[in-house]
């Protein structure tokens, strides 16, 4: 285990029927990390749901020059 | 390489353009936000033990719980314009724990000593309230996308700091005697001081790309006078002396005192008196940083070495 942080992308939605929308990231040692830091700073609303997910595990469909194309770019360096 | 040239870009932000990923800025536009982050991450950062070290004034439970509350939200922005960076290339790692104290970027509002509650409480009456007017111009004229969705959650926060501000200054100042006496001497403090953190007057402004390249929307003049038109209006309402008052022929507010002028850290006192001096004598000052800027700074990199060392079994470089 090391100090090495991985970034998470934080999805959320406010009520029941909402959409789920990105509204942030976070950085964190590993999955439960990551909860716990994405429910704390993003703590400006009373989420219905909220979900993390690692960066590069977002797989860019249509364009290449996006974070989330560069961070499964910079994970296969 | 850019997709654009620098003229294109400023063309193309300045109709209404949102800039996305790195790929979509120039070098210009990337060294533009870099510094206005820079400033943003580390006011939001060093607001954090400042207020965190003033929060033991707390005369309650209740008002310890608001306060660190306040203080979480502030490591929050800063964590959120920290990762901002890194997208644009910088090192969050590097920004929080590889830099010394006086190389942050910070209003010298917090390099400051909070003493008491009362200066807590006109922090985030003053010092909150100059978070919001910058933060909420950059919200809706910046060109930077990515920004523009952080600070939604941001601008929503500084108000319950602003209003959890005023709410205790009104209260100190109904009380009288030795609280509104307390409070006064706050005000007398960091009103000149939040005056100065909005930078050089317009007529000395170098030039600094924030404005063409849309990473804000007004000018220091105007936006310490947006701070103002509400500041010095709540000053008057709770009988407090705020050295600035609305001039009629100007249509502006103006102050009632020599600025920039010196300030006395030890004294925690402005020398109206002295007269005014230039920017370069305010620079020499921001530069040589206040009383608690290595104190501050430490308290949030100091673990992260100990942390570090167990992990790897040897010591931190």
């Amino acid at each position: 285990m090391s100090m090495r942080e991985k970034v998470y992308d934080v999805f959320a939605r406010k009520d029941r029927g909402d959409q789920l929308v990105h509204i942030g990231y976070v950085d964190a040692f590993d999955d439960d990390t990551a909860k716990v830091h994405a429910w704390t700073t993003y703590d400006e609303e009373r989420w219905f749901e909220m979900c993390v997910v690692e960066r590069t595990a977002i797989i860019p469909v249509n364009r290449q020059d996006g974070p989330f194309a560069k961070a499964r770019r910079e994970a296969h360096e | 390489m850019s997709r654009f040239t620098e003229e294109e870009l400023i063309e193309k932000v300045q109709n209404g353009y949102m800039v996305e990923s790195p790929e979509d800025m120039t070098e210009g536009y990337r060294k533009a936000l870099r510094v206005q982050l820079t400033v943003q991450a580390d006011t939001e950062l060093m607001s954090a033990p400042s207020y965190w070290m003033a929060a033991r004034h707390a005369p309650s439970t209740n008002t310890q719980v608001s306060a660190h509350a306040i203080i979480q939200d502030e490591l929050a922005h800063a964590n959120i314009a920290y990762r901002l960076l890194e997208d644009i290339g910088e090192s969050k790692e590097h920004l929080v724990y590889g830099r010394q104290p006086h190389e942050f970027k910070h209003p010298y509002g917090f390099d400051q000593p909070l003493d008491n509650w009362a200066d807590l409480v006109v922090a985030n009456g003053f010092f909150d309230r100059a978070g919001i007017t910058l933060l909420s111009d950059v919200y809706h004229n910046t060109s930077y996308a990515p920004l523009k969705r952080a600070l939604v959650k941001v601008d929503m926060e500084e108000t319950f700091h602003l209003r959890h501000g005023e709410v205790w200054m009104r209260r100190l100042s109904k009380a009288g005697g030795e609280a509104s006496e307390m409070l006064q001497r706050s005000v007398d403090w960091m009103f000149p001081m939040t005056i100065e953190w909005f930078g050089l007057p317009d007529d000395l402004k170098r030039h600094s790309g924030q404005l063409d390249y849309k990473l804000k929307g007004l000018t220091n003049d105007q936006l310490r006078q947006v701070w103002m038109a509400s500041t010095v209006p709540l000053c008057e309402e709770l009988g407090l002396d705020a050295p600035a008052h609305w001039d009629q022929e100007k249509e502006e507010y103006v102050l009632d005192y020599p600025f920039p002028c010196q300030y006395d850290a030890e004294e925690k006192r402005w020398a109206f008196d002295e007269g005014e001096i230039s920017w370069d004598d305010v620079f020499a000052r921001w530069k040589g940083r206040g009383p608690m800027n290595e104190i501050y700074v430490e308290s949030v990199q100091r673990s992260r070495m100990d942390v570090s060392r167990w992990f790897n079994g040897k010591a931190a470089a």
